[in-house]
């Protein structure tokens, strides 16, 4: 530690306050000073001296000079207010994309469902359009066989035991391709169904059943079929006709 | 005041100068600590505090800074980067270093020495403006005019204070300017110091008496 005496005897004291000194003379002298109470006395009686002296010798400097270190620490706060703006506005924008962020996923979700829900009434759209097109091939078959200039429709009308009766049976020789539309017959209890044969040379052939709820019923195509006949069987069918129940016939 | 200063301590045998010290130390507590306060404030980014500041010292350093740079708007110029300097750097202050004063007359004084070097070096490249400015103070002031105690020393010791503290020379450069050697101009100032101390408790023992009368 630098000597009390060599201080007050240079006058460091006096250069220490000045700022008349290398650091490493300012640290050791202001360390002499912190460590001894007296030399800090004196150090405290400079200072007071001196700052007296300076209030003597005061000079009032021009009121623009204050004016003007108002208005650089405003301009300073400005500038320091500006992150603080830009903090606020970077939290709105923060806020604005988590909002529109959900925003978005509610959408989406929406959107998905939406999606769902149409891809389901997709696949039964499909679906449908399958059994229409289905349906459509079978209507359009059948319309051609009915409206081929080959083919050939017989209307078998009921006798006396079946009056109301109406059968159209569409026949075409080249194709060997019988349909009849049973439409027109009347109901039958449930142990009865109408049977179609072919009359080849006095010998009846069974053609197949007729079920009364069908449009459109596909038979057999019998060669040499002199006239076509619809007799009452029990349900199921029977081997050979119950000539008694013959309710309608057509000569070919 | 005496007694009780010796009463409070509790020692009686302090001697007149202890006392005096002891007083004035007392006397400049309450403007210490306002000080502190204000200081604390400015930390705390309050503007209003370094005005406050500004309204006790500005003229002090003014009064500096317009000796070392015998320009007005350079000195002015100073003044303001002073306390712009005083605002960025107030944390560094340490109170148990020393006055506050007496770091802002450091500053002070640096910027100025500073500025002044600059603008020498803008002379030196023959800016004739800056020559001309140079001198020339608003008001006129005799800047070599002291007042108040050092006014009152011995034209020598006014001279030896004056460099160093009121133009910011260094020991060295203030004794060639004074043309005397070293150990003769650190004498000048130690004397002069002495003298101002005196004259100042003079002025502190006037009070006290008169304190003394009143009460």
């Amino acid at each position: 530690m630098m000597d009390k005496e060599y201080i007050l005897k240079e006058g460091l004291l006096e250069k220490f306050l000045l700022d008349d000194l290398t650091s490493d003379e300012a640290k050791a002298v202001g360390l002499a000073i912190s460590n001894d109470a007296d030399l800090k006395q004196q150090f405290l009686q400079l200072e007071a001296d001196f700052e007296r002296m300076a209030l003597e010798n005061a000079i009032a400097p021009p009121t623009r000079v204050k004016e003007k270190l108002q208005k650089s620490l405003e301009t300073n706060t400005d500038n320091e207010s500006i992150p603080k703006t830009w903090l606020w506005l970077a939290a709105g924008l923060a806020l604005l994309f988590a909002l529109t962020t959900f925003w978005m996923y509610s959408k989406w979700q929406s959107a998905q469902n939406t999606l769902d829900t149409l891809q389901n009434q997709t696949v039964v759209m499909q679906e449908r359009l399958d059994l229409l097109e289905e349906n459509y091939e079978l209507t359009n078959n059948r319309l051609q066989i009915i409206n081929s200039p080959n083919t050939i429709p017989f209307v078998l009308t009921g006798n006396e035991k079946a009056k109301d009766s109406r059968a159209v049976a569409y026949v075409n020789h080249n194709n060997k391709l019988v349909v009849v539309n049973p439409r027109g017959l009347p109901v039958l209890p449930q142990n009865q169904t109408y049977q179609m044969w072919s009359d080849v040379d006095g010998e009846m052939i069974n053609m197949g059943l007729l079920p009364t709820d069908k449009d459109l019923v596909t038979l057999k195509y019998i060669d040499h079929a002199e006239s076509l006949n619809i007799t009452i069987e029990p349900a199921g069918g029977n081997d050979h006709p119950t000539v008694e129940q013959l309710i309608s016939y057509v000569t070919l | 005041m005496r007694a009780f200063v010796r009463n409070y301590t509790g020692n009686s045998s302090l001697d007149e100068q202890e006392l005096l010290f002891i007083i004035s130390l007392t006397l400049m507590l309450p403007h210490q600590i306002e000080d502190t306060e204000i200081i604390q404030r400015i930390v705390n980014k309050d503007k209003d505090a370094l005005y406050l500041l500004y309204d006790k010292y500005s003229g002090a350093l003014f009064g500096v800074i317009l000796r070392i740079c015998q320009n007005q708007e350079l000195a002015e110029d100073v003044l303001q980067e002073t306390f712009l300097k005083i605002w960025e750097k107030i944390e560094s202050y340490n109170p148990d270093k020393g006055k506050f004063y007496t770091w802002s007359y450091r500053i002070a004084k640096n910027r100025a020495l500073n500025a002044l070097r600059k603008s020498d070096r803008l002379i030196q490249n023959e800016d004739l403006s800056v020559l001309k400015d140079k001198s020339e103070t608003e008001d006129n002031f005799d800047l070599k005019t002291l007042n108040g105690a050092l006014s009152k020393l011995e034209p020598h010791h006014q001279e030896a204070i004056s460099l160093v503290y009121f133009r910011g020379y260094t020991h060295r450069e203030a004794n060639e300017e004074m043309g005397v050697p070293l150990g003769t101009f650190k004498s000048y100032v130690r004397q002069a110091i002495q003298l101002l101390r005196e004259s100042y408790k003079i002025g502190m023992v006037f009070v006290l008496w008169l304190m003394e009368v009143i009460s």
